[in-house]
């Protein structure tokens, strides 16, 4: 463990970026992931811990315009019981439900869960599917400067980002879904919770006409970071969700897939629960 | 030796100001400088709840919190739950149902279960069994720990 | 007060059956409760062990300088300062190693004046090794040239156990069926939720205060002195409250003699207590066993033959682990009735984690073997002669007064009546032929039940030349009772055992009762707590004690009103006509007037139970237990084919308990025991990767949680053990051993697959049931 030499608690984000651009910051949220992670030796605090939780307006949920934005600071439990998201994405309700144990949902907050990047970042996953972006800010030049990223490329690596060690991850963005929306998730694990994602999996899309579209798939634990399942989503776009189809999808999911073996699970454990989960997400979105 | 701050926060109902190092949950907080040893360390990682005490009204895991983060804030640990001498009712429903063997995990437990039925004084059985998932107990199988949130429940319906 | 009372008639009512309460669970719930792991002594100094982390290696040199000179540090120490001082089975372990063996190997300790500079100094040992090739399992362990791990064994063979009754040759002729499998199952852990702890401290004189968790404080000083090198009776036992033990702390281990050695050389207390990660790879684990059981019957139905073969990883060191086969035996020679019988037992040392006791001793992992043989036999018997599953159980099941072929005297048996409440309370047989039938179907989520049993030892196990617990009562002047006994209390609550056994007896308030027994200066002798035996050996020892002090009570009041003393009872506080209850005198006046007097009549009495039990022997031919009991639990279980996961609904558990004490009591220990077997069943499993434990942490070590839990119906059935207090038998293991097999006959029970290799994990049984799929077509 490395010594702290300084430490702040903005409760602006101006205050915050400032210290951000001076380097050499560990940045402080819900502390669920970074304290064990610190205790073990896989992280090493900087020379500054800087606390997030008091910026103002930074645990923010609203609607602006079309946009439903999540601010970075936003616990999970936050989320799991806000009005806006219930009623405008309940699959994102539905996932935070089975984050962890209450206790973590409590503490932990999205902008944490994005940021440390795991390949089996449950919040990951349902964010994926609505085509959430994510809000980076910095102090630039004097000023608070904000770069948008969509979710999907932003993830480069297990525990990596896009995000330079200047940004803050402000909020996490998707247009509010249409109302033909329907979207599932599903992870293993025979307990309902307190389960890291041996698989996790995300589909959404809308159902117009009898046929499925705008359709994304999203695959937790299944590859070096969270991803799109760009196969299974082509196999599905614009497609009445047959049996046949349905078949199709199965297979090129387990195309898109890319697990490995580790202490989990093996890799044909993970391919074939993502084949099951495909499977029993788009009976669920027949079914809706 | 990693910097010191001041930090002032409500304790169990009593104002607490106290400087501390950067670097310290919670946990090591409480049972190390504050002897409120009633908060467990069981696991260090969040995964098993004996160390559960409740923040602004949400319970979390006080081994991964960083005691910085207290500023201002308003605690209850199991310390805080009784009144003079008489148990809580939570407590009480423990000791009455058997739900306590070796006891180890039970500060992080009571916690948890008297945040739930705050949160839901009209909880069912499976709803207990989810919100109390991140609470491990190696001796009573659960059963008399949700039976004492029951009658709990059942006191207050 | 006592004038208007003295008119009144007190009914006698007994507290046996009834729920009493834990005395030390309201301290517990509010938090206020000292364990161990809370404690700080004055001048107390924190120490922190330096593990070898590889398993099997030579130290070429450890450089301790830089360790030594850090500020705060007041002691480092390495093998060189602990020479010949041994500990263990067959004192093949010592507190600090010369010669890594396995992962966990004490190769250096610090003590310091905190745990962050203990820590820190850790970093700073220098120490070079040179890896050995190693051994990681019992068959590569006996292989021509394997490495050697002990030097004193070169053979690699440690323990080795054996039993043999009948003509094995003649009893498979006669067989008209024999199964033969082979079951192996895995490595698992207790996981007790306050981490190992220990805390030495040493007086000026040289004498050994150890502030312990241990299960055994009396034997535990005749362990620890040699790995100390001091004399057994210059050591004192303190047992503050501990979270939990299932086991674990029946052994001394090296950080127990690590803390005492460096609280000898500093002159101050020295703690040492693991973080979670340290007591997943250094805790003992239950001892893993491959089981090459064959089991013999006709086509009646009739159990001709069990045979057992046995195969043990004993790690690097010898603790209780490879001892299971004693208790291993008692089931392949007793589960049910076997007329011939096989059994082997080897233990090969190996570089893995090696061991201990845990809560089933043996019998967890026999019985998922015997228990699945006889659900296979119960469905070949149905399937080709029609003969009934239940009806086939019954036809073996003893019954009281039988004898097996190791002499377990069966004195009250109620195997029958457990099997038959439990399948008639589960409608099991019914259900068993429906989820049979739709076995064949479509559907995603199969449903399943499954039916075992077991027997274990309910009085003890005499395992020990001794098996008795000594207990010590006084009354004093205000009637309030103060008992002093042997036995341990590791949250099973033997404190509420015995203060409702003594209020039974001497008819004084529960809270009337204060219950002594965390120090061995104090404490008369007790082998421990373990075998399901407190409260059958304790709860005798306390309540022949409250009988001594309640005829020398009655004796003097006899005198006093001029009556016999069987005319009298205590009832409610005060000595009573026994036929009527009227009240003869309020108990405490009687005691005053007893001690106040010319000659003092004072209440101390004492009393040592030994049970009628015989010593194990090395033939394993006695009554090893003063009772046995059977268990019988059927399980009811959702199988989703596609994910595998298991989902236990329900189970119903019958059990003979003899007699029911304290209810509240005896239902949590149902509860938790069954938690235990479930996790062992379902999801835990130490896995290990050349000798590395991979999951030390409860993120990927999963024991079970609330969710987790099924709906659960306990059936009490009350033999009424002649031996036992009021007629109660031991019960804290059967929960645990019979759980799992039952678990893997209703997961047969739904998918035709039978799962030799617990845990049932959801991969294990997706991949079970694809590949049978797969071949099938």
């Amino acid at each position: 463990m490395s010594d702290i030499k300084h430490y702040i608690a903005p409760t602006t984000l101006e205050q915050a970026l400032e210290t951000l651009a001076l380097g050499r910051v560990t940045i402080l949220s819900g502390g669920t992931d970074l304290t064990p992670q610190v205790s073990v030796g896989r992280r090493h605090f900087e020379d500054t811990l800087m606390n997030i939780r008091r910026i103002e307006g930074l645990s923010q949920i609203s609607m602006q315009g079309d946009e439903i934005r999540i601010g970075g600071s936003a616990t999970v439990s936050d989320i799991r019981y806000h009005d806006l998201i219930m009623k405008y994405a309940p699959l994102l309700c539905e996932t935070a439900s089975h984050f962890a144990s209450e206790q973590i949902r409590n503490a932990a907050s999205i902008g944490g869960n994005i940021c440390n990047a795991s390949p089996a970042g449950d919040m990951i996953i349902p964010l994926l599917v609505l085509g959430a972006s994510v809000e980076l800010a910095s102090w630039t030049k004097g000023v608070v400067q904000t770069r948008r990223i969509p979710l999907d490329e932003f993830f480069t690596g297990p525990g990596k980002t896009l995000r330079n060690s200047n940004e803050l991850l402000a909020a996490v963005i998707f247009k509010k879904p249409s109302a033909d929306f329907v979207g599932f998730f599903r992870k293993s694990g025979p307990r309902p919770a307190l389960e890291i994602s041996t698989v996790s999996l995300g589909i959404g899309g809308e159902m117009k006409e009898g046929k499925f579209q705008h359709v994304r798939v999203a695959m937790g634990a299944v590859g070096p970071t969270p991803l799109r399942g760009r196969q299974t989503e082509a196999a599905l776009e614009g497609q009445k969700l047959t049996r046949t189809i349905i078949d199709h999808a199965v297979l090129a999911a387990q195309q898109d897939a890319s697990p490995i073996d580790d202490i989990r699970a093996t890799k044909w454990y993970r391919n074939h629960l993502v084949a099951v989960f495909t499977e029993e997400l788009l009976y669920n979105v027949c079914q809706n | 030796m990693s910097v010191k701050t001041k930090l002032n926060f409500t304790l169990n109902s009593r104002p607490v100001n106290i400087e501390v190092p950067v670097d310290m949950t919670v946990l090591n907080l409480f049972r190390d400088f504050l002897d409120l040893k009633g908060t467990k360390y069981a696991c260090g990682e969040g995964e098993c709840g004996a160390c559960t005490i409740e923040v602004d009204g949400k319970t979390i895991n006080s081994c991964l919190m960083m005691a910085v983060d207290l500023q201002d804030r308003d605690v209850l640990t199991i310390e805080g739950l009784q009144k003079g001498n008489m148990l809580h009712p939570m407590q009480q429903a423990f000791v009455d149902h058997g739900a306590v063997q070796c006891g180890f995990c039970m500060p992080g437990m009571i916690i948890q279960a008297n945040y739930l039925v705050k949160q839901n004084p009209s909880l069912t059985r499976e709803e207990m069994k989810r919100g109390l998932e991140g609470n491990i107990c190696r001796c009573t199988g659960y059963t008399k720990v949700l039976d004492a949130v029951a009658a709990v429940v059942g006191l207050k319906g | 007060m006592s004038e208007q009372v003295a008119f009144q008639h007190i009914e006698k009512k007994s507290l046996i059956g009834t729920r009493i309460k834990k005395p030390d669970a309201p301290a517990k719930a509010i938090g206020k409760t000292r364990y161990i792991n809370d404690m700080v002594l004055p001048q107390m100094l924190y120490a922190k062990i330096l593990h070898a982390g590889r398993p099997h290696a030579e130290i070429v040199s450890i450089d301790t300088s830089e360790a030594e000179k850090l500020a705060g540090v007041y002691a480092v120490i390495t093998a060189k300062d602990v020479p010949d001082l041994k500990l263990g089975f067959v004192k093949d372990n010592a507190p600090l190693k010369g010669k890594v063996r396995c992962e966990r190997d004490e190769v250096a300790a610090v003590a310091a004046e905190s745990e962050a500079i203990a820590a820190a100094a850790l970093k700073l040992i220098k120490v070079v090794y040179k890896d050995l090739p190693g051994v990681f399992s019992p068959e590569d362990g006996l292989k021509e040239g394997a490495p050697i791990i002990q030097e004193r064994f070169p053979d690699n063979k440690s323990l080795r156990f054996e039993f043999k009754h009948g003509d094995l040759e003649q009893a498979e002729k006669d067989s008209d069926i024999i199964l033969d499998d082979e079951f192996n199952v895995h490595y698992v852990t207790h996981c007790c939720m306050g981490t190992s702890c220990a805390i030495a401290d040493f007086d000026h004189n040289g004498k050994l205060t150890i502030y312990s968790q241990t299960q055994y404080p009396y034997n535990y000083k005749m362990d620890l002195a040699p790995a100390l090198g001091i004399d057994p009776g210059d050591i004192r036992v303190i047992q503050p409250p501990t979270g939990g033990s299932f086991g674990a702390k029946l052994d001394v281990y090296p950080f127990e003699p690590v803390a005492a050695i460096l609280a000898q050389k500093t002159g101050r207390p020295v703690k040492i207590l693991f973080d979670r990660e340290e007591e997943f790879i250094n805790s003992p684990t239950r001892q893993p066993a491959k089981m090459h059981v064959r089991t013999g019957c006709t086509k009646d139905g009739v159990l001709t033959f069990r045979s057992a073969d046995v195969l043990m990883d004993n790690g690097a060191y010898t603790s209780w682990g490879p001892t299971v086969p004693v208790i291993m035996m008692r089931t392949v020679s007793g589960h049910y009735r076997v007329p011939v019988v096989d059994f082997k037992g080897q233990a090969v040392y190996t570089n893995n984690a090696y061991a201990g006791s845990f809560r089933g001793y043996g019998n967890v992992q026999m019985t998922y073997a015997t228990a699945q043989h006889m659900d296979m036999l119960a469905e070949k018997l149905y399937d080709d002669y029609g003969l009934d599953p239940i009806a086939f159980r019954l036809k073996n099941a003893q019954e009281s007064g039988e004898v097996t072929p190791q002499k377990s005297f069966l004195r009250e048996c109620a195997f029958a009546e457990c099997i038959t409440t439990a399948a008639d309370a589960s409608d099991y047989v019914n259900k068993l032929k429906k989820y049979t039938a739709e076995r064949a179907t479509d559907d995603r989520y199969k449903r399943g039940i499954g039916l075992a049993s077991s027997i274990h030892n309910a009085g003890g196990a005499k395992i020990h030349k001794s098996d008795g617990c000594g207990t010590m009562l006084k009354v004093d002047d205000y009637a309030r009772v103060t008992v002093i006994t042997g036995a341990s209390e590791i949250g099973q609550g033997i404190d509420a055992v015995i203060a409702q056994i003594v209020s039974e007896e001497l008819g004084v308030p529960v809270e009337h009762v204060t219950l002594v027994n965390n120090d061995s200066d104090l404490g008369p002798w007790d082998v421990g707590v373990h075998a399901s035996r407190t409260t059958f050996i304790a709860g005798n020892g306390a309540r022949r004690a409250a009988i001594k002090a309640k005829k020398q009570i009655l004796a003097a009041a006899a005198k006093q009103a001029n009556v016999t003393a069987d005319e009298l009872d205590l009832r409610g506080g005060y000595v009573v006509q026994d036929k009527d209850g009227a009240v003869v005198i309020k108990l405490d006046r009687m005691l005053r007037q007893m001690h106040f007097q010319p000659v003092p009549d004072v209440v101390m009495v004492s009393d040592y139970y030994e049970p009628n039990s015989e010593p194990e022997g090395k033939d394993h031919i006695s009554d090893h237990s003063a009772a046995y009991s059977h268990a019988v639990h059927i399980a009811e279980v959702i199988v989703d084919t596609y994910t595998g996961e298991v989902k236990v609904e329900k189970v119903t558990m019958a059990q003979d308990v003899g007699r029911v004490i304290n209810r509240m009591g005896l239902e949590a220990q149902m509860e938790g025991g069954l938690a235990f077997g479930l996790g062992f069943a379902l999801s835990e499993e130490m896995l290990f990767e050349k000798g590395h434990l991979k999951n030390p942490s409860f993120r990927d070590y999963k024991v079970p949680t609330a969710p987790d839990m099924p709906e659960l119906d306990i059936h009490f059935i009350e033999s009424d053990c002649a031996e036992g207090p009021y007629g109660a038998k031991g019960i804290a293991e059967l929960p645990t051993i019979v759980i799992a097999p039952a678990i893997a006959n209703a997961v047969y029970n739904a998918t035709g697959i039978r799962f030799f290799n617990p845990p049932m994990t959801p991969e294990k049984v997706a991949h079970a049931i694809w590949d049978k799929k797969r071949t099938a077509s």
